[in-house]
């Protein structure tokens, strides 16, 4: 497992906790209002750099190559 | 209703609205042009079957910038839904995320190491010079309620009337920043095709399915920040009319107007821009407005 798996899988279960918890328990507003901020996009990003399918490690070269060096 | 509860409704809402919002626009501008479209669903679509392409981090990108700002257009505009249709808060920390909103089109260009990108990185210091005095038109609000609090902007439009009746003009100036904000709109240099997709071209697969949640959020949050502080008080079926008649209109304005060059968008902007506030000035000190 790499480490960005390893990363995703623990943000992904931070956020996922800290949703959860301001879903069950009724904290001051500006503590859900950050957990809210911070959480949901975390989530997603987290969520999504582990559903993202990889490139065959054959392929992984090629996909990271860019045609435009900058100006 | 739990806290946490309501932002979490409110924001699937508003990717959900804001999504088929955006996949309506896409089928009247096909329908304007003679052609048949996507279905409305297809935007929804395309930001869900992102989140499972094959993505890869191109080689010249910075990583942690290039991944960080994706993230932070997801942040602001949470904090959008948040201080808009949630907390009813203060129309200044709207102002405040579209501001950071230019600047993540900015540095989104600039973080790939695609030319296009840093072209668009470019366009959009040249577009936030006129999209932010847009974005004024709330001091006009501001002069006529006597605050920046959209909860009491509301209390105020259902004791003396909608304010587009009081300040058409302010309200034009808002409009023109949602044209603005639409896809294909004349005014949208940083996604100009000549730029490819602009600051967007390097971000695809999982990390462009992001973005487009964002962005579906964002149109949500304009559109239901311009209902709200020039309609008045209005209910959900309200906010759907107006919502889809807006995507209707601006629908119909980018399908039948080419993308403009940077230099004539920007001064079609302060052209229209200047006449409003300038106009909204005179109706105000006129008396014309009471």
């Amino acid at each position: 497992m790499n480490s960005q798996k390893t990363l995703c899988i623990i943000l992904l279960a931070i956020s996922t906790i800290a949703i959860l918890a301001c879903l069950v328990i009724n904290f001051e507003a500006w503590i859900v209002y950050t957990v809210a901020i911070f959480g949901i996009p975390l989530w997603v990003l987290s969520l999504g750099l582990l559903t993202m399918a990889k490139p065959r490690p054959e392929d992984a070269e090629e996909r990271v190559k860019e045609p435009f060096t900058g100006y | 209703m739990n806290l946490m509860a309501e932002i979490l409704i409110q924001v699937i809402i508003a990717f959900l609205a804001g999504s088929l919002l955006l996949g309506l626009h896409r089928k009247i501008m096909a329908r304007v042009q003679k052609r048949p479209g996507p279905p409305i669903v297809q935007h929804l679509i395309h930001s869900l079957k992102f989140f499972f392409k094959e993505t890869a981090i191109p080689k010249t990108v910075s990583k942690v910038f290039y991944i960080g700002i994706v993230f932070i257009l997801a942040l602001i505009w949470i904090v959008g839904v948040i201080a808009g249709p949630v907390a009813h808060d203060s129309l200044l920390i709207i102002f405040g995320v579209y501001a950071v909103y230019k600047i993540v089109e900015h540095n989104s260009g600039s973080s790939s190491g695609s030319p296009y990108g840093k072209l668009s990185c470019v366009r959009a210091v040249l577009s936030a010079a006129t999209e932010l005095p847009l974005f004024a038109a709330i001091v006009f609000v501001y002069l006529i309620v006597g605050s920046m609090n959209i909860g009491e902007i509301i209390a105020y439009q259902s004791i003396h009337g909608a304010l587009i009746f009081k300040i058409p003009l302010a309200a034009l100036m808002f409009f023109m920043l949602i044209i603005t904000k639409s896809p294909y709109s004349p005014f949208a240099i940083t996604k100009d095709k000549v730029l490819i997709s602009g600051f967007e071209t390097e971000h695809f697969g999982f990390l462009r399915g992001f973005m487009l949640f964002s962005e579906s959020i964002a149109w949500y949050v304009l559109l239901w920040v311009f209902l709200t502080i020039f309609f008045g008080p209005l209910n959900a079926v309200g906010y759907l009319i107006g919502m889809i008649a807006i995507t209707f209109i601006t629908g119909f304005i980018n399908a039948t107007t080419p993308i403009l060059s940077p230099n004539h968008s920007v001064m079609t902007q302060i052209t229209i821009g200047a006449i409003c506030f300038f106009g909204t000035i005179i109706m105000i000190f006129s008396g014309v407005v009471v």
